[in-house]
């Protein structure tokens, strides 16, 4: 019945041939489009980056580092960055307690429920764009109600310039930001909490284990990775925030909130400082890069 | 016990009305706004209800022609969308069925959403220019598409592992290639997720702001950077961007209440499975 | 009708060396079972015959002709699969027409080919439901319509019956033994449920770790198995395998029960081996005859009784075996019971490498 076996047959088939060449041919188009977008722009900034370009000057000349010199010289730079990175870190934690209060309070299955968190939601849905228009509206001292009911609060009636005192206005955008972004915070943690073993949590009860010690202990370790993703997506967002800052102040006062992506904006486009902006965009690729990378590993190891 | 049930909840529903107000305010203020004659606009303190409603600032971005802002938003945000969706899919199917390119692609694709388009913008505009795709269509369809593929992939990744595999390779041995499998198996199957992935990747399109303000003159100038140019304090303008802002949204209101369930899955990147 | 030829396939899965160089040759119009334990590879070789798979090494002859390179719909086969895999959205009679299409075949022809096969299998009423409206058995013979309604020249069955439940399991395996009756097909149907492949099976190919432990006639591998793992696997309940010392013509359990061998063991001086005895072929003794030596007294520890039979656990020199007897009055836990052992069906095996050394085994490798 059994014939010799032949000697093992290493198939001779193509590195293009079947399943293999078919995916590839699937993945390709996508992969080409994506990589004119995300592997010529970064190239092409690491190349002008060692040059001179400014302005309308088609070609340069070769300065080596002399633009990241200037970079890491530049007050205006660590300016706009730390003002980035303090906006980041004070709406960030705002947006989180917020977003998990307000998770919480909608745990319960109430009628209505769903047209309230619906309704919740759209602030995320607008054009960041449109947010930032909506809150010049609102912040407006003299046009718009936000003072108006501060005043009615605090008793007397209050006039702050949210959009022309430098102070006021870094929590002008504050403001704007946290408030369309926390429903975002708010939708992620919602479904995450729904999705907790309630298994786990009914038996921490009988064990008779506190409120406190039941977030702690079994909620939070369970929504973590979902936590952690959300706050990625969000903190990314918030460093290279620009739409809502443009159309509340334009960076101004003068360049008081001025944040990174402003920054680059004003030196790319209005000063055409060519090889100083790719300079920072080669930084900020970098940067980013290996942050998203690294957070992405410990989060896979995670999962 | 009844009683106390009905007083907690009672307590809820007034905490949660509450909530919806203080969050959905900004946004009745900026309708409220578009429907006051200009005049009253700039009126201190402002009145929380206009006077006489009138849709006088719409008919006013009508007759100004920018309205025509709109349309180029639909155009640019609705071909791109149908471009990612499809190329997006392919690459997706690949990736699930095939495991094309393994872990690391499937992790320099997510990687790729995270690119803050600040730094990808400027050389964009250079090469437009020298191409002369700057303030055209095709130049910002490109480049929505490029920016929807990342989460177009990673969204329909999902939902085509769901499908299950036996559907498709009964479709195989019944005689089908890869491609008609594809398109008459297991898009069906994942209608749904394809239509939540397409609805998300078009509002992003829609609603984005910096490209378009970059990339765009005048030709063909989207709905958000129309807006941008009403800046100043001329009440006109306020007019104009309360009435524009409520015409983009509303579209995106009246899509996203349709689509709900779809709503944190889409926004999560998938991370939760609402 | 084709024939399928492997000749030493190999295939890796996830990191695992999941089918070790398999050859087979089967003739056409056969029906041939793969079975064995989870995890031995059967599922996998399927799947390589199908083209679902690329196999890693060796080559596949569906009719004569290489198929090792070609994509499942080009090999002329038919799946049925374990989920049934019914598209969802379409209803019974598109579902059946759906892999005619695909050969773009004219309506009519398609409609005559549906009709036929609905009919052989009985569900022509079913013909405009959707998938979800229909039973369990209803839906496995829908995916069966869906196969033969090709009339491919191989036909292969992934593990149709393990989502029904015992009764319809049942009727269902008489149906595809009908079914293979009538078309004559080969058939190549894997399964990890032993009586499938036992009441199937012209041939049966038993598979262990990626390996082909044996292959052969259901009845050559029931009664002479080539090792103790054939012999555990067929049967139900499992044959008892007691340590016992074997030499010419006898074998000892214990120091007190001796047992007469009908052959000759070839073994000249005492060796230990198991021995193995299936619990079909313990029955009772009559009267203790003091020649009769293969008679046992035995106690009884656990009695189960399905109805007609009793399922007798005893010891037998420290050893838990169970007898399959009639069911009787003295099936009570703790009775005194004489049986004896059919030595025309026993076994001895090597306890070191499980080969079953007596009796020969009827078929080569």
């Amino acid at each position: 019945m059994t014939a010799a076996s032949p000697t093992y047959i290493k198939t001779g088939r193509p590195f293009w041939a079947g399943r293999r060449g078919t995916g590839i041919a699937f993945v390709a188009p996508a992969i080409f489009v994506m990589l004119l977008v995300g592997l010529f722009p970064f190239l092409w900034s690491v190349a002008v980056s060692f040059q001179d370009l400014a302005g309308a000057k088609q070609s340069g000349n070769w300065i080596g580092l002399a633009n990241y010199k200037k970079l890491i010289a530049d007050a205006r730079v660590w300016a706009a960055l730390g003002r980035t990175l303090l906006l980041l870190a004070v709406a960030l934690p705002l947006e989180l307690i917020l977003g998990l209060l307000l998770a919480m309070h909608f745990q319960i299955e109430r009628p209505l429920k769903r047209l309230f968190v619906a309704l919740i939601v759209l602030p995320a849905v607008i054009s960041p764009m449109v947010a930032g228009s909506i809150w010049r509206l609102m912040l407006d001292h003299k046009f718009g109600p936000f003072n108006q009911i501060i005043g009615w609060i605090t008793g007397e009636p209050i006039v702050l310039l949210w959009v022309i005192k430098p102070h006021l206005a870094f929590w002008a955008i504050l403001i704007a930001e946290v408030w369309q972004w926390t429903p975002f915070m708010f939708i992620i943690l919602l479904a995450a909490l729904a999705n907790v073993d309630r298994e786990q949590l009914e038996a921490a009860e009988i064990d008779g284990a506190g409120r406190f010690r039941v977030f702690f202990r079994i909620v939070l370790p369970a929504i973590m990775p979902v936590l952690g993703i959300a706050v990625l997506i969000r903190a990314l967002d918030l460093f290279r925030i620009f739409d809502a800052v443009w159309q509340l102040t334009r960076g101004g006062p003068g360049n008081k909130t001025e944040t990174i992506s402003i920054f680059m904006y004003i030196r790319g486009f209005q000063s055409f400082e060519t090889s100083y902006t790719a300079a920072l965009v080669v930084i900020l690729l970098i940067v980013l890069s290996l942050a998203v990378t690294l957070a992405l590993k410990r989060m896979e190891i995670a999962r | 016990m009844n009683r106390r049930y009905a007083l907690g909840e009672a307590i809820w529903y007034g905490v949660s009305i509450l909530v919806v107000a203080v969050i959905l305010f900004p946004i009745y203020w900026m309708f409220m706004i578009s429907l006051k004659a200009p005049e009253e606009i700039f009126k201190s303190p402002p009145a929380w209800f206009p006077s006489q409603p009138q849709f006088g600032n719409y008919a006013a971005l009508f007759l100004d022609g920018d309205v025509w802002s709109l349309w180029n938003s639909l155009v640019i945000a609705g071909l791109s969308t149908v471009i990612a969706m499809i190329l997006g899919t392919l690459c997706a199917y690949a990736i699930v069925r095939f495991r094309t390119g393994g872990d690391n692609l499937a992790i320099w694709i997510l990687s790729q959403r995270m690119i803050p388009p600040i730094a990808v913008v400027f050389p964009i505009f250079l090469a437009y220019a020298a191409f002369g795709l700057a303030d055209s269509y095709p130049g910002l369809i490109l480049l929505y598409t490029a920016f929807a593929l990342p989460y177009v992939i990673w969204m329909m990744r999902g939902y085509l592992a769901d499908v299950p595999v036996e559907l498709e390779e009964a479709a195989l041995v019944d005689g089908y290639s890869h491609i008609e499998v594809l398109w008459k198996v297991t898009v069906p199957m994942a209608r749904n997720g394809l239509i939540a992935t397409a609805i998300f990747a078009f509002l992003f399109s829609w609603n984005e702001f910096l490209f378009a303000l970059i990339l765009t003159r005048t030709e063909v100038i989207t709905y958000p950077v129309q807006i941008s140019q009403y800046f100043g304090s001329q009440s006109t303008f306020w007019a104009k961007i309360a009435a524009m802002s409520a015409l983009g949204t509303l579209p995106v209101f009246i899509v996203v209440s349709m689509l709900q369930r779809y709503l944190v899955r889409g926004i999560s990147l998938g991370a939760v499975k609402g | 009708m084709s024939d399928l030829k492997l000749s030493n396939i190999h295939k890796f899965y996830g990191g695992v060396h999941a089918v070790k160089g398999v050859d087979l040759d089967i003739p056409s119009g056969e029906f041939t079972v793969l079975v064995g334990p989870s995890g031995c590879g059967k599922s996998t070789l399927l799947r390589c015959i199908a083209g679902l798979e690329e196999v890693d090494g060796g080559q596949i002859d569906i009719g004569g002709k290489n198929v090792t390179d070609s994509r499942p719909r080009d090999r002329d086969i038919a799946m049925v699969f374990q989920s049934y895999a019914l598209y969802p959205y379409m209803s019974v009679y598109e579902n059946i027409a759906f892999g005619l299409r695909a050969r773009k075949m004219p309506d009519a022809q398609i409609k005559r080919r549906v009709m036929q096969a609905t009919e052989m299998l009985n569900i022509g009423a079913l013909l405009q439901r959707r998938p979800r409206e229909l039973s369990g058995g209803q839906r496995q013979r829908v995916a069966i319509g869906r196969a033969i309604v090709r009339d491919a020249s191989l036909f292969l069955f992934d593990e149709p019956l393990s989502n029904l439940d015992a009764q319809l399991r049942d009727e269902m395996r008489l149906e595809i033994k009908k079914l293979h009756q009538e078309l004559k097909r080969t058939m190549i149907y894997v399964t990890h449920d032993q009586i499938e492949a036992m009441t199937l099976a012209d041939r049966i190919v038993l598979l262990r770790d990626g390996v082909v432990e044996q292959l052969g006639a259901p009845l050559d591998l029931f009664n002479r198995p080539k090792s103790r793992f054939v012999a555990e696997f067929l049967g139900s309940p499992k044959v008892n395998l007691v340590p016992a010392m074997a030499s010419n013509g006898v074998v000892r359990i214990d120091s007190d029960i001796t047992l007469p061998l009908p052959m000759s063991s070839g073994l000249i001086k005492a060796t230990p081996v198991l021995l193995g005895i299936r619990p079909q072929n313990i029955s009772r003794a009559g009267s203790v005859n003091k020649n009769d030596r293969a008679a046992i007294e035995i106690v009884t520890e656990f009695v189960q009784i399905t109805g007609t039979r009793a399922l007798v656990t005893f010891s037998l020199g420290g050893n838990s075996m169970i007898a399959d007897l009639e069911v009787g009055a003295d099936c009570v836990p703790g009775n005194d019971i004489k049986i004896k052992f059919d030595m025309n069906r026993t076994m001895l095996i090597d306890p070191q490498s499980g080969i079953v050394i007596y009796p020969p085994s009827a078929t080569a490798s």
